[in-house]
């Protein structure tokens, strides 16, 4: 047995994998086997998405860590030898990843953003960040399965299929052990009101913003544009100007929208490594010698104070 | 009482890390630090400590070089250092890096608790902490941004996307945190007097069972490009006009 398996906390995270999965599966000429927890309807839409076969997860009670499936997962992959494992990089599936990684003795990509078929050895060679993402490292694993994890985000979604889904293609794996962890309490982290990487147009909040008051210049424009307000690492979370799931870069969200407007942006390779996907790049900054500018498609060398009101201005005229 | 551990890293800076004007990296005047998050870890621990009461030791993986990172680490609380030193410990992968520090630990370190950063500066995998949880077998919970500890449990606020979730953990435990955690302090000279009495034992590969051998392999390291137009405008009336006729031109507005 072999095959290409994808392991998600969602939908959109699994269709996402189920697209770089299905193009892999296909080099390797084997089958893309979809993972889900607990919802079996997702499983289900995975199968309509491009899975050949589904699994999910299923906890004997209430939901609780997701290492009670760690013990089983490892047993599936031992006995059904996946060749490949692609996990989404999400907080908690990064470290069951890991932890999959270290009772499989398999090497493990994290935050992989592309993955290269080396047709003559029939291997997978896959691309992530490092060095605060002025880098890129090529990597392969050295152990069957090779696994990775991807960040949400990175690939497009895999469509629906019309009558693909057929009985008993969904299989059920049940909880198998139970976990040292006991989850206490969850606590909503703040108001998430639209996702920023679903956002077409983002304006984004750099520490060129003098306080917290003036973000009402940025959100002017973002009014006009129809856009999504975000910020850098500091004004989200050393200055907390800003809700953390609206900070972009590293160590946030990867962005991919059709225009980006930077408004007192630096540009720290952090921060763009979080935006390098999006269509056009713009910067409003006064130090014309400020990064961002080598990184942007269109670029205003002047005081944000004094250039969003006149932008605001003209394009209130055009639209 | 609270006997912690603290892993930490010794690491390439990344803002010496320079670009040929060819585009290809050039690491000749590059300096080293003890990656950032680790930092912050180091202070969860010493904090935890003048809480708690107990010991702090910082142990470390790396070649001879991060015997300075070593002299560091003590200077920011810790009573004491495990060293393993190897000119090979330099390019380990995480699943080494784990089971070089869980034979270190298991043979060197009686611990109810590990912190590790959540990931290091230069490679940033995120693995290494969980990975060393599953080679000593014990629970673990990671981009932790809170932590207390109370009645051989710990309570971990951990960072999950949308939310927070409050896990505890039953000592020994591992734990990885986010930066939130603590604000690094700055070592002053007397902490740095300090640090070169505190004990330093150092652990050679030869003390080790077994490095086992690496599960990734790394192809090729190359400058991360972003290929733009870099048009420019001032901020003149005329060139914001010009500006937006450029916006409506990619077609970029709606």
């Amino acid at each position: 047995m072999a095959g290409v398996w994808v392991l998600g906390e969602n939908r959109e995270q699994l269709f996402e994998l189920l697209s770089i999965g299905r193009s892999l599966a296909d080099r390797y000429g084997t089958t893309l086997v979809a993972f889900a927890f607990q919802d079996a309807q997702a499983a289900r839409d995975c199968i309509a998405h491009g899975a050949d076969r589904a699994v999910v997860l299923k906890y004997k009670g209430q939901e609780g860590p997701l290492d009670v499936f760690l013990p089983a997962i490892v047993e599936e992959v031992k006995g059904k030898d996946p060749d490949m494992l692609l996990i989404a990089s999400t907080y908690k599936l990064k470290e069951l990843a890991a932890r999959i990684a270290e009772r499989l003795k398999a090497g493990l990509c994290s935050d992989c953003i592309r993955l290269v078929f080396n047709e003559g050895e029939k291997s997978v060679e896959m691309e992530r960040l490092m060095y605060g993402g002025s880098a890129i490292q090529r990597v392969v694993c050295l152990s069957r399965p090779a696994m990775a994890t991807i960040p949400p985000g990175t690939f497009e979604k895999a469509e629906a299929g019309s009558g693909r889904v057929k009985e008993g293609d969904v299989d059920e794996i049940v909880q198998t052990h139970e976990s040292a962890v006991t989850i206490l309490e969850r606590k909503v982290r703040e108001r998430e009101s639209k996702d920023i990487r679903e956002a077409r147009t983002v304006i984004c909040v750099g520490r060129g913003f003098e306080k917290k008051e003036d973000i009402k210049l940025a959100e002017e424009l973002a009014t006009v544009l129809r856009g999504e307000i975000a910020g850098t690492r500091p004004v989200t979370e050393e200055m907390h100007w800003l809700p953390e799931s609206r900070c972009i870069g590293l160590s946030g969200i990867q962005v991919r929208p059709d225009l980006y407007i930077g408004l007192g942006v630096s540009g720290q390779i952090q921060h763009v490594t979080g935006l390098r996907d999006a269509k056009v790049i713009c910067a409003v900054n006064r130090d014309a010698n400020a990064p961002i500018f080598g990184v942007s498609d269109l670029g205003i060398v002047g005081d944000l104070y004094d250039v969003v009101p006149k932008l605001v201005d003209e394009l209130k005229k055009g639209l | 009482m609270l006997d912690i551990i603290v892993c930490f890293k010794w690491v390439v800076d990344e803002a010496f890390i320079r670009r040929t004007s060819s585009g290809d990296l050039d690491f000749s005047s590059v300096d080293y630090k003890i990656s950032e998050y680790d930092r912050n870890a180091i202070e969860a621990a010493v904090r935890l400590r003048e809480e708690c009461g107990g010991s702090v030791t910082a142990v470390t993986v790396g070649p001879p070089e991060a015997a300075k990172g070593v002299k560091d680490a003590l200077s920011r609380g810790p009573d004491r250092a495990v060293f393993a030193e190897d000119p090979l410990f330099g390019g380990l992968d995480p699943s080494q890096t784990a089971a070089v520090l869980g034979q270190v630990i298991s043979s060197k370190t009686p611990f109810n608790l590990i912190i590790c950063g959540e990931g290091s500066g230069d490679v940033y995998s995120q693995q290494t902490g969980p990975r060393l949880a599953e080679f000593l077998g014990i629970p673990c919970a990671a981009y932790v941004q809170k932590l207390t500890v109370k009645e051989g449990r710990v309570t971990a606020e951990r960072k999950v996307e949308g939310f927070i979730e409050v896990d505890s953990l039953p000592l020994p435990a591992l734990v990885t945190v986010l930066p939130d955690i603590a604000t690094p302090r700055i070592p002053g000279v007397k902490d740095t007097l300090m640090a070169s009495k505190k004990a330093v034992i150092k652990v050679g590969k030869n003390e080790l069972t077994a490095v086992p051998p690496p599960l990734l392999k790394t192809k090729s390291v190359r400058a991360a490009r972003v290929e733009r137009e870099c048009e420019k405008f001032t901020a003149e009336v005329e060139d914001i006009k010009r500006f937006v006729a450029a916006l409506q031109k990619r077609g970029v507005l709606k």
